[in-house]
């Protein structure tokens, strides 16, 4: 090639065709996604999260826990996702507007987190979970404190350490109400009428 | 090809001896740095429990941080010094712009040194190959454009009527990188974008890093040294270009394939896949074209050379396949994804520049290397160690996918079963790591002995000018 110009403009051309298709256009697509107004039970879905859960969501993404968790379920008969229990149908685009950043994962390290929230008994089972680790998980013991001297016995205590209760952290705490909030999301009409008419093209 | 037919008078290699090792220097240097943090991460994927009571090495930091210091530590100074080096030797003119060049380095590593810093204090993003915090990436932008000012003015200063396809990729990848790159920035980090289209634009800005920036710096090389190093034409060289035409088009497209059965519009995953089929074709060109240099001689930069080509034609042709439905079910969310980026960063990029490395700094420096006994030593490591960690994270999630297939199988389990190949996939690690030290103290050597020199000749001269 001889013309420096119309390669460079070639260059551009593609790149900038590949960033309208695959940058611009699924934000184009996605931005308009609302919450689904429910009848049935008079409310708004997927609900907004509280504030502690917000912060949890940022302590999520700094100890970067997205590295061994996703956060997506996939249909049933593509992995075992459904069979496990991680959710009823499949995650959509939907179910994620309320969550910025959203983190989905690319590892299942451990288990997928989507709907940890309603498979979790307590939250005291989630701050020893993140205290002590398990086999497959480090502990995350930096997250939590000795109690002040004078405190009253927390209930939330997961160990004592020189007479003194070790108690989560506002971090520890924010970090579990987020997975607890992290629950199965609603059935929103127009995907469910949407993946009806992909099944039955299928079949 | 002749790469060496319009080289310019013997001086312009002496000019940019100062910026151009200071680039390599940096490089190797970033090499220890990152296979250090990432046998730190390999041990934790066995090991949990290691080094969990630091925060700045939990898990998902100490990850973030290797991968940040691996591609833009190691891959950005190695791959602008290789670059930069061909556009200038195939061009046939002299060095411009070698201040902002230099400038551009110390403020593009300390930049890097900073965002890793960030990472471990938890201001990471948790987006691929964009870990850093937002306001690290500018100055990164900024910095990438003054040390790419030689290669622009390289190319427009070509003393050569024609261009060879070297010059395309190494060219391409410096003009398309500083644009993806601000693109991301700007949706996914100064005004991002909610929901999940960040995930669909950070694969997209992932998948852009590997095949628009660094398969084309690696193809750049491997054409630069196979008629170079074996002496002989390029066999179809009228299909290179073409290969080249298919990785810019078609490789960006290939990103939304890690999205399959994910909350995305079908048609992302289904267009990546589709995307990462047609690839193969450009894998076929680039077979015909550089698979001569695996019959060839056995100088030392072609065996890096010649690994590296088999990694990048064998990572490619994983991948497509990986990437099917049927495949992806299994393997998507496992250890073999991982395996397969190490195949092509540690193995065709690592290798493919490391042989570039090793074929440019004795012209560049005018000496030869203290010892080829090191250099055979780095080889051997470097591929033992890409060897073992890639067949260890391949076989590690091949049995993590059919593990994580039965809803029975629990996650302990899934450990316990995995656990052998990724002692095997760190002892891997460990030796690359082995060989990157091998390398560093190799050009350290190299370098110190011809500042001594130079210091040695320049007090010669102080003394013959006085007396």
């Amino acid at each position: 090639m001889k013309s420096g110009p119309l390669f460079f403009i070639a260059l551009l051309g593609v790149l900038t065709v590949s960033w309208a298709s695959f940058a611009l256009g699924p934000d184009m697509q996605l931005r308009t996604l609302a919450p689904y107004y429910d009848a049935t039970f008079d409310s708004t879905f997927p609900q907004s999260p509280s504030g502690l859960a917000a912060r949890g969501r940022a302590v999520y993404l700094e100890l970067g826990c997205a590295s061994c968790h996703t956060q997506q379920v996939r249909r049933s008969g593509f992995g075992s996702d459904h069979e496990r229990g991680w959710g009823e149908r499949q995650s959509w685009a939907r179910d994620y507007i309320f969550q910025d950043p959203v983190q989905l994962g690319s590892l299942r390290h451990g288990p997928d987190v989507a709907t940890v929230g309603d498979r979790i008994e307590s939250e005291a089972e989630l701050h020893e979970m993140l205290y002590s680790g398990s086999e497959g998980m480090p502990a995350y013991a930096y997250l939590y404190e000795p109690a002040p001297p004078a405190a009253q016995a927390n209930p939330l205590a997961v160990d004592q350490v020189a007479g003194r209760e070790i108690i989560p952290s506002r971090r520890a705490e924010a970090l579990v109400a987020y997975l607890l909030n992290l629950k199965a999301p609603a059935a929103y009409a127009p995907e469910v009428a949407n993946n009806a008419v992909e099944e039955g093209e299928a079949h | 090809m002749s790469s060496d037919s319009h080289m310019a008078a013997a001086d312009t290699d002496t000019t940019a001896r100062g910026p151009l090792s200071l680039l390599l220097a940096s490089s190797l240097a970033w090499l220890v740095v990152a296979v250090s943090l990432g046998l730190v991460h390999a041990i934790q994927r066995h090991t949990p429990s290691f080094l969990e009571t630091i925060p700045a090495f939990t898990y998902g930091r100490t990850q973030a941080m290797y991968e940040t210091a691996l591609i833009f530590g190691w891959a950005a100074n190695a791959a602008y010094a290789v670059a930069l080096w061909i556009l200038a030797r195939l061009g046939g003119g002299h060095w411009r712009g070698l201040g902002l060049m230099t400038g551009g380095t110390l403020f593009w590593n300390a930049g890097v040194t900073i965002g890793i810093f960030c990472i471990g204090w938890g201001e990471g993003t948790m987006l691929r190959f964009l870990q850093m915090p937002a306001y690290v990436h500018p100055l990164l932008l900024v910095s990438g454009a003054a040390i790419s000012t030689p290669a622009i003015l390289a190319w427009t200063g070509r003393r050569t009527s024609g261009t060879y396809v070297a010059q395309w990729y190494a060219i391409g990848a410096l003009f398309l990188f500083p644009w993806f790159y601000s693109a991301s920035q700007v949706m996914l980090l100064a005004d991002p974008v909610s929901g999940v289209s960040r995930a669909i634009i950070g694969a997209w800005h992932a998948q852009n890093v590997l095949s628009l920036w660094l398969a084309p710096i690696a193809l750049a090389a491997a054409y630069y040294l196979l008629p170079r190093l074996t002496g002989k034409p390029v066999p179809h060289y009228g299909f290179a270009g073409l290969g080249f035409w298919v990785l810019i088009v078609v490789g960006s497209w290939t990103g939304g394939r890690h999205l399959v059965g994910g909350p995305v519009p079908a048609w992302i995953p289904a267009t990546g896949i589709a995307a990462a089929v047609l690839l193969l074709f450009h894998f076929m060109l680039v077979w015909m074209n550089l698979s001569p240099a695996l019959r060839a001689g056995t100088t030392d930069p072609l065996r890096f050379v010649r690994a590296g080509i088999v990694a990048y034609l064998a990572g490619g042709v994983l991948d497509a396949l990986v990437s099917l439905e049927g495949a992806a079910a299994r393997l998507q969310f496992t250890h073999f994804q991982t395996g397969l980026q190490q195949l092509f960063v540690q193995g065709a990029f690592g290798l493919l520049v490391l042989g570039a490395i090793y074929d440019l700094v004795p012209r560049l420096t005018g000496r030869a290397w203290p010892s080829p006994r090191q250099i055979r030593g780095h080889y051997v490591l470097a591929l033992t160690g890409t060897a073992l960690s890639v067949a260890g994270l391949l076989i590690a999630g091949w049995i993590q996918g059919g593990a994580l297939l039965h809803a029975d199988a629990s996650f302990a389990a899934i450990a316990a079963s995995t656990r052998p190949w990724l002692y095997l996939a760190s002892a891997g690690e460990l030796t690359f790591l082995l060989g990157a030290m091998v390398a560093s103290v190799h050009l350290a050597r190299l370098l110190l002995g011809l500042c001594r020199l130079s210091a040695a000749g320049q007090s010669t001269a102080t003394t013959v000018t006085a007396s």
